[in-house]
């Protein structure tokens, strides 16, 4: 089965291979989302994050601290490149959220029994079961791809400029991070290949090697001179095809 | 692996030969080396009440990553801090260099089941390979 709902406002695509799996718990998947949107967007002046922003909170709920942690965690492992308190700005932990989120969502699938599928949230893939074949887009093209993973049970990042401009502020510089056009990360679990994917691309060219020492982590990165780099894990392979322009 | 903590095992190295120096309980008499390297400077020691605290500072050992010296502070015979004196200035030493391997940039089309790239808005969502995918069904 298939499903294609837009939540936080990008397309979250779901395909479920397993026979039978029932519907409602993809219904389940969506209510969480949702939920989550409600409880975390910092677009929304009544959710927890602005509310916590706004000192009305003064305990966060166990799954924000859960995030916020997250985040306190990656600030520190890079050196305060990845920063969801940025000066003159409100609270943002929409770089952790959208992963952790998404990786609970599959873990629900899990829960209710789908053992191959394959959840794609706005180009963040988690790929259960498997092998799934994803491709990464190309940063320059938008309907090529710049390389193609065989994945099983593994999640899939990417960050860059190409869809949103340069929203992603290196935290010790407080400027957009502009040294890679893209970044991708494969590992255990999307909250980890999101999260290291969006730190790393903070971080500019040094990110690469940051990312690839990181425990489990694979990463794939095409660098402003259009130079790839990858590490030697990346379970990518070479165009065996044409390449284009 | 790939990942090792060189600077867990650069201080390792630096506290053998102070682990293999015993210093004697007679604070101020000769102390006695044993196997490995002497230490660099002799212990210096001081006694307040029962138990005896010695500073003892190991060998400077040469590493690929520079040199490494530690001083251990010892109550009684436990070691009760450790600094170190010199250690290199490296960023190597806090985390290991993966290996990198540089390619062209390619672009190629195949057949996918997803496309994994930068979190596409529901609205660019339309034109997207993903858009295509799913609706090929």
């Amino acid at each position: 089965m298939r499903r294609v709902e837009h939540v936080m406002g990008f397309p979250v695509s779901v395909r479920v291979d397993d026979e039978g799996f029932p519907e409602a718990a993809v219904d389940g998947l969506f209510v969480w989302l949702h939920e989550v949107d409600a409880r975390f967007s910092p677009f929304r002046p009544d959710s927890e994050v602005s509310r916590l922003d706004r000192g009305e909170v003064s305990v966060p709920s166990a799954a924000l601290r859960e995030v916020l942690d997250l985040c306190e965690e990656y600030r520190v492992a890079t050196g305060g490149a990845f920063d969801v308190r940025l000066p003159g700005r409100g609270l943002d932990p929409c770089a952790v959220v959208k992963g952790w989120s998404v990786q609970k969502g599959a873990e629900l699938l899990a829960a209710a029994g789908a053992r191959h599928f394959c959840l794609n949230a706005g180009g963040d893939v988690v790929a259960a079961g498997g092998p799934w074949r994803v491709g990464v887009r190309h940063p320059e093209h938008a309907d090529q791809l710049c390389t193609v993973l065989d994945l099983t049970d593994r999640a899939v990042a990417t960050s860059a400029r190409y869809e949103r401009g340069d929203h992603i502020i290196d935290g010790r510089t407080g400027r957009p991070s502009t040294g890679l056009l893209s970044l991708t990360v494969v590992a255990p679990t999307l909250t980890e290949a999101d999260t290291v994917a969006t730190a790393a691309f903070a971080m500019g060219a040094e990110g690469v090697a940051w990312a690839a020492a990181r425990e489990n982590c694979e990463v794939f990165a095409v660098d402003a001179g259009r130079r790839v780099l990858r590490s030697a894990g990346f379970p990518g392979e070479r165009a065996a095809a044409q390449p284009t322009g | 692996m790939k990942r090792a903590i060189p600077v867990l095992v650069l201080s390792v190295a630096g506290l053998i030969p102070v682990w293999r120096y015993a210093p004697s309980q007679d604070t101020g008499s000769s102390s006695t080396a044993t196997e490995a390297a002497a230490p660099a400077s002799t212990p210096s020691a001081s006694s307040s009440g029962g138990t005896t605290s010695t500073v003892v500072s190991g060998s400077t050992i040469d590493t690929e990553k520079g040199p490494v010296q530690v001083e251990v502070t010892f109550e009684g015979d436990k070691i009760a801090s450790v600094r170190m004196l010199q250690q290199p200035d490296h960023p190597q030493t806090t985390a290991a260099v993966p290996q990198l391997i540089e390619e062209t940039l390619q672009a190629q089309s195949a057949d996918i089941d997803t496309v994994s790239g930068a979190t596409i808005t529901s609205d660019g969502y339309k034109e997207s390979l993903q858009a295509a995918i799913d609706a090929r069904g």
